[in-house]
């Protein structure tokens, strides 16, 4: 089972505040989970290949000219980007201050 | 005061009468309008009903009067709500991103708008889609316009629901590892997942950036075709959409694939009944039905249970208070994204977020995102080549009818409901369910679906199969 530590490391990791109940049925449901997606340790790894080779054979790549686009995709939205702002100071995002002395 | 039989006719109907200049637009809005009023108090399929939607319709009358002639000029349709429109809420059901109004149109918008199509309304999911039920909504549950007390499935149980129950004549949904064909296999619709990049994901709210596809679901395979044929296409603001001539066009023949071995255990005996009865059916219609191997399907699900959260959890690493939605102070800087998360995220986006993390953390990740990506590969290429010999793989779209609400607490037999339509997801195939007949449970006639899959590309291969199940 995956261990209480364990879940409040993924947690903190995840940014996600969780009440102790919540930690304890996480603790449960994860170790649940991750019994039944263990199957896929019986795939095999081709030879020549790695676990980090990506998804190549799914999907086929499709290039296009590096080349620049007609006009800004993103005119005239800029105030209605920023009107969705939860908390904003005119053309600013009001963020917490970060480096401290 | 009963429903409005109008709004129950498909929209391939509803553009005749349009043309003919037999309804308008407004007589279309105002029968989907009543029939809302009517039921969806107790179905709670839609979470917003615009209310300017009259005067979308006048304005659609109007463009017709001008000439214009687009079958989907004046259709009304119910839209999910991880789908953006201009102007309008968009929340994915959470309450992250209460208050949030969308910046710009999703490109399936805009060229709905362009059509003439009306939006009626903003519909429930699961939370972010996370969900096959719809119970996972911050919103309350919708239920199943065929029994109140069981599920419209999900995560686009909305859109599904709004469609069934007359209160819209074509929906969009988003499909992540079913969440189209599955609610549409049990409120008895069509509903397709097109092929990985034909339709621009551009305004949808991610989930799983390699498995999201927008589809329709509707009353008819026509009706699907045509707003497939809208929605579709190579699209800028999309780098991972693809063109007309991405893949080679397949010659359509009429050779249908059945993996048989993957369902003698865990589905539904009258759900296998209805599956050979619609087999037998394309028989009939001159199609040849021969068995097939797919080996690695059955490591399909544990494959998607570990490549979806892991997306899930980088995708929803955005919802952090700052840029839309809820923001929640705390005592650092810590705190208030750990408030903000912990709070705005329902139970079950926490989960996959959690799980996500896990299977992406450091000593991890090769067991699983590694093992996983490898098994994708493999059911990729079982996939191909299967259909490089039959024309479409067919199977049940779910092993069984809409469960009850509250039957699945347990997150994993919930997730157990997605055991046939996440493969798609993984290969990038386009696959639609079709309704075959339904069920009886508790008295109640409850519809159940069949499944096709085909090449990347191959459409037209799942509008021909489903076309020859349909005619009487």
């Amino acid at each position: 089972m995956v261990s209480k530590k364990e879940i409040e490391t993924l947690a903190a990791l995840a940014r996600l505040k969780l009440s102790d109940a919540e930690v304890k049925t996480l603790q449960k449901d994860i170790s649940n989970i991750l019994e039944y997606v263990e199957a896929v340790s019986t795939a095999k790894i081709p030879s020549g290949s790695t676990a980090r080779d990506g998804i190549g054979i799914v999907l086929k790549n499709v290039m296009r000219e590096d080349t620049e686009r007609e006009g800004d995709l993103l005119a005239g939205k800029r105030e209605n980007l920023l009107k969705a702002l939860p908390k904003r100071e005119g053309d600013y995002a009001v963020v917490r201050k970060i480096i401290e002395k | 005061m009963g429903i409005s039989e109008l709004a129950s006719i498909s929209i391939t109907e509803a553009a005749r009468k349009l043309g003919a200049k037999e309804i308008s637009a407004l007589d279309l809005v105002r029968a989907c309008l009543k029939n809302i009023e009517v039921r969806d108090k107790s179905l709670n399929a839609y979470l917003e009903v615009f209310d300017d939607v009259e005067a979308q319709a006048k304005k659609a009358d109007e463009r017709r009067a001008k000439g214009e002639s687009h079958p989907l000029l004046g259709i009304p349709f119910a839209i999910k709500d991880n789908i953006l429109i201009k102007g309008r809420r968009a929340g994915a059901a959470s309450k992250i991103l209460e208050g949030y109004v969308a910046s710009y149109d999703a490109t399936v918008i805009k060229k709905l708008k362009d059509a003439g199509a009306i939006f009626l309304g903003r519909t429930n999911m699961d939370e972010f889609a996370h969900g096959s039920s719809t119970e996972n909504s911050a919103y309350g549950p919708t239920k199943n316009p065929f029994d109140e007390e069981r599920v419209p499935g999900g995560s686009s149980g909305g859109s599904a629901a709004a469609l069934a129950a007359h209160m819209a004549l074509g929906s969009l949904g988003t499909d992540t590892g079913g969440s189209i064909r599955e609610p549409a296999s049990f409120c008895g619709l069509v509903g397709l997942k097109p092929t990985y990049g034909a339709v621009s994901r551009s305004g949808l709210i991610a989930m799983g950036s390699s498995l999201d596809q927008a589809g329709p679901l509707t009353k008819t395979v026509a009706d699907a075709e045509l707003i497939f044929n809208t929605i579709k296409g190579e699209d800028p603001l999309d780098s991972t959409s693809i063109g007309e001539h991405t893949y080679a066009k397949k010659s359509a023949g009429r050779r249908i694939g059945v993996p048989r071995r993957l369902f003698v255990e865990g589905v539904d005996q009258d759900v296998l009944k209805n599956f050979e009865t619609s087999l037998e059916r394309l028989k009939k219609k001159g199609y040849e039905i021969v068995d097939i191997a797919l080996p690695s399907a059955s490591l399909a699900l544990a494959v998607y249970y570990i490549v979806m959260p892991a997306e899930v959890s980088t995708n929803l690493a955005r919802f952090d208070g700052v840029r839309y939605g809820l923001s929640l102070k705390g005592t650092s800087l810590y705190e208030d994204y750990a408030k903000t998360r912990g709070e705005g995220f329902g139970p079950e986006v926490r989960r996959r977020v959690m799980l996500g993390t896990y299977v992406l953390s450091a000593g991890y990740y090769d067991a699983y995102y590694g093992k996983a990506t490898i098994a994708r590969k493999q059911l990729a290429a079982e996939v191909t080549r299967v259909l490089e010999e039959v024309d479409c793989i067919a199977n049940p779209t779910t092993p069984t009818p809409a469960f009850k609400i509250g039957e699945k607490s347990d997150p994993l037999s919930m997730y157990l409901a997605d055991i046939f339509t996440v493969t798609a997801n993984l290969t990038g195939n386009p696959a639609i369910s079709i309704p075959m007949g339904s069920v009886t449970r508790d008295g109640k006639e409850l519809p159940v679906g069949i499944q096709f899959t085909a090449a990347h590309g191959d459409e037209a291969a799942l509008f021909a199969a489903g076309k020859a199940l349909e005619e009487k």
